[in-house]
């Protein structure tokens, strides 16, 4: 048994457990919002008012893919990058002030969000308590100053989070000159180069323009100029919740298997063409915005079919690595090998079939890249059913497992639970699947998403196979599995903290790739010349479609006030609504 | 047993994947499967992987992975 990380680096393995707790709180709550939007807009089991389905709604979205997946990722490359580079960040206090930052910005806006819950939302920053806005927060509708500062914090935080993996970087390479960049350290810094560049456009759509109007310093401003800084940030976030799971896959997944890594100079080069192509293709997601020119779209649809390049290769390094590790085992045989891999094992299950289910994400991701059939889906069910075969069975699948080979080693305690943990991961996979499936099946006749009510009277829609009520009872039941799944690992993890008379089953040591390093040339290495492409790229990509909007509507847009997002105010609008069609009719 | 616990229930799981998929891929081709039947046909497929995980392998003791 080698020595566990918590025994090598007590004060990391503190900030990675503190990281992890924030995240499976987040995770908790997202979990509980996911149950109660599927019974809710199934109309199966409903005990919340339908105005506070969209608190409930921006809840989701929030917790999930913002503070559960990143509060994970900033634990797992605060352990990648000590244990890759055998050494604690310069300075511990640097790092506990960003965790700091991330999770006094998180309290914000969760608290901003969870106030939409109250009768009489609390007046602050002169406006009521709540965040309405969805996990996009298209202005012109509104929320709260406080959320969006509590965002810009979170923001600052994950900033901080990788100068300081930058700087423990740089201190290692004083200490090892010549030395090739370790890949689990080179995987952490390529995705902070990746955030870095695109996190640019959220953080400037919220420290210019929203939160100052918000705080009602500005009197106006441009909804698509802030939607399009927006998916600036809004696709390559979506690498930024994936390449977590890319860690897990590359550096623990071929041990797990029994084998090594197939190649880790292919792994470098698909962190390299994250950084390229993952910000510069945005604008996929606005092919149904108005007042962005068509062959802009055009180019961003041409650059994210790039994007299914390092899919493909990670689809192979690591099917590659899975078999070799099988054979290891003694699998032999054309597919016979599958049967050799350690199925038992949780961490080893979850993470396989999350790559599984990743394929049904990336495939469903083309059609929603081509310009023209996603004109059919955009609006639809179809989107949610990706981004839950994405994010949230690819990465949180995966987090999960890893949390199974990772938490025995934080906490120095045997893993609670074993078979109960493959069930727990089993059970998401089929969950994920009745959800999954529903959802794109409903989304191709046009079922809306983002809606509690997405039935209307007086109009059927035209299921084409099988009906309405069988898709629902599909998502209802897929939804709740999911659910079971997620009370389960968050059960297991809680066993585990507490069970400290025991003895971890678990070797923490990764072995070296079967191609190094060494098979590659030194170029892979340049981060300035990957930076200063992709810099580059996003300029070619953005300079042209952002100075057409700001030459339409102004960089302040024209007399764009606030859109009321308080549920009084929705009930007033309701009304107005109801009495201009009875006045008409 | 032909297989261990863990191994049927990845099984197990991967027929309900198949079953559900199979059946949207089906109806693009004018095959409908109503959902009642299509619970019918899981429950079979679990029942035989059952039936075939647990049947003692001729002349050979009970070895789990």
């Amino acid at each position: 048994m080698t020595a566990l990380f918590v025994d090598e680096y007590p004060a990391e393995a503190r900030l990675v457990k503190a990281a992890f707790l924030s995240s499976f709180i987040a995770f908790g709550i997202g979990a509980l919002f996911g149950i109660i939007q599927a019974l809710h807009r199934t109309d199966i089991f409903r005990f919340i008012d339908s105005i506070k389905y969209y608190t409930v709604l921006t809840g989701h979205g929030v917790f999930l893919v913002i503070a559960f997946t990143i509060f994970f990722l900033v634990g797992l490359y605060q352990w990648a990058v000590t244990d890759s580079l055998e050494r604690g960040p310069v300075d511990i206090r640097f790092t506990w002030f960003w965790y700091g930052l991330m999770a006094i910005g998180s309290f914000l806006a969760a608290i901003s969000i969870l106030a939409g819950f109250l009768e009489q939302p609390p007046m602050v920053l002169g406006a009521e308590l709540r965040a309405n806005v969805l996990f996009t927060f298209y202005a012109p509708l509104e929320a709260n100053p406080l959320y969006y500062i509590g965002l810009a914090l979170f923001l600052v935080g994950t900033w901080l989070a990788g100068i300081d993996w930058f700087r423990t970087w740089w201190a290692w390479r004083d200490e090892n000159p010549g030395k090739r960049i370790p890949l689990r350290t080179f995987m952490v810094l390529t995705t902070m180069i990746m955030f870095f560049l695109g996190s640019i456009g959220v953080i400037v759509s919220i420290l210019v323009f929203i939160l100052p109007w918000s705080l009602e310093i500005t009197e106006s401003l441009n909804p698509l100029l802030t939607r399009t800084l927006f998916w600036f940030f809004g696709h390559m976030i979506v690498y930024f919740w994936l390449l977590p799971a890319y860690l897990l896959w590359y550096s623990v997944l071929p041990k797990l298997s029994g084998g090594r890594l197939f190649s880790d100079p292919l792994a470098r080069v698909v962190f390299i063409l994250f950084v390229l192509l993952s910000t510069p293709v945005g604008i996929h997601h606005q092919y149904m915005d108005p007042g962005i020119a068509e062959g802009f779209k055009f180019i961003a649809m041409t650059n994210t079919m790039f994007l299914l390049l390092p899919s493909f290769l990670t689809a192979f390094t690591v099917v590659a690595s899975m078999e070799h590790g099988a054979r290891q085992r003694g699998g032999e045989g054309r597919f016979n090998w599958l049967r050799a891999l350690p199925w038992r094992n949780p961490a080893f299950t979850g993470m396989a079939l999350a790559g599984l289910i990743f394929a049904f994400g990336g495939f469903t991701g083309i059609v929603n890249a081509g310009m023209n059939i996603n004109y059919l889906v955009h609006n639809a069910l179809w989107i949610p059913g990706h981004i839950h075969a994405q994010v949230g069975t690819a990465t949180a699948l995966t987090l999960m497992a890893g949390s199974y080979w990772l938490v025995p080693q934080l906490t120095g305690n045997r893993l609670v639970g074993r078979q109960v943990a493959l069930v727990q991961v089993v059970l998401w996979f089929v969950g994920i699947v009745f959800m999954t499936n529903s959802m794109f099946r409903a989304g191709l006749v046009g079922v809306p998403r983002r809606t509690a009510e997405p039935q209307y009277q007086g109009f059927d829609y035209d299921v084409g196979v099988g009906s309405m009520g069988e898709l629902n009872a599909q998502l209802a039941l897929g939804g709740t599995l999911l659910f079971i799944s997620a009370m389960l690992f968050l059960v297991l993890m809680l066993l585990t903290v507490f069970n400290n008379d025991s003895e971890p089953l678990v070797d923490g040591t990764l072995p070296p790739a079967l191609s190094g390093p060494e098979d590659s040339p030194q170029v892979l290495d340049n981060l300035r010349l990957w930076f200063g492409i992709a810099f580059v790229l996003v300029v070619l990509a953005y300079a042209l479609p952002l100075a057409g909007i700001v030459a339409q509507s102004g960089l302040f847009g024209q007399d764009i006030p606030p859109f009321p997002v308080s549920s009084e105010a929705v009930i007033y609008l309701e009304f107005g609504l109801e009495y201009v069609g009875a006045f008409v009719t | 047993m032909h297989t261990s616990p863990a191994k049927l229930l990845i099984l197990i799981a991967l027929s309900l994947v198949i079953l559900v998929e199979g059946r949207t891929v089906l109806a693009f081709f004018g095959i409908n499967i109503p959902p009642l039947e299509t619970a019918l046909i899981g429950l079979v497929i679990i029942a035989t992987l059952i039936i075939w995980a647990i049947r003692p392998l001729r002349g050979s003791p009970t070895k789990s992975e």
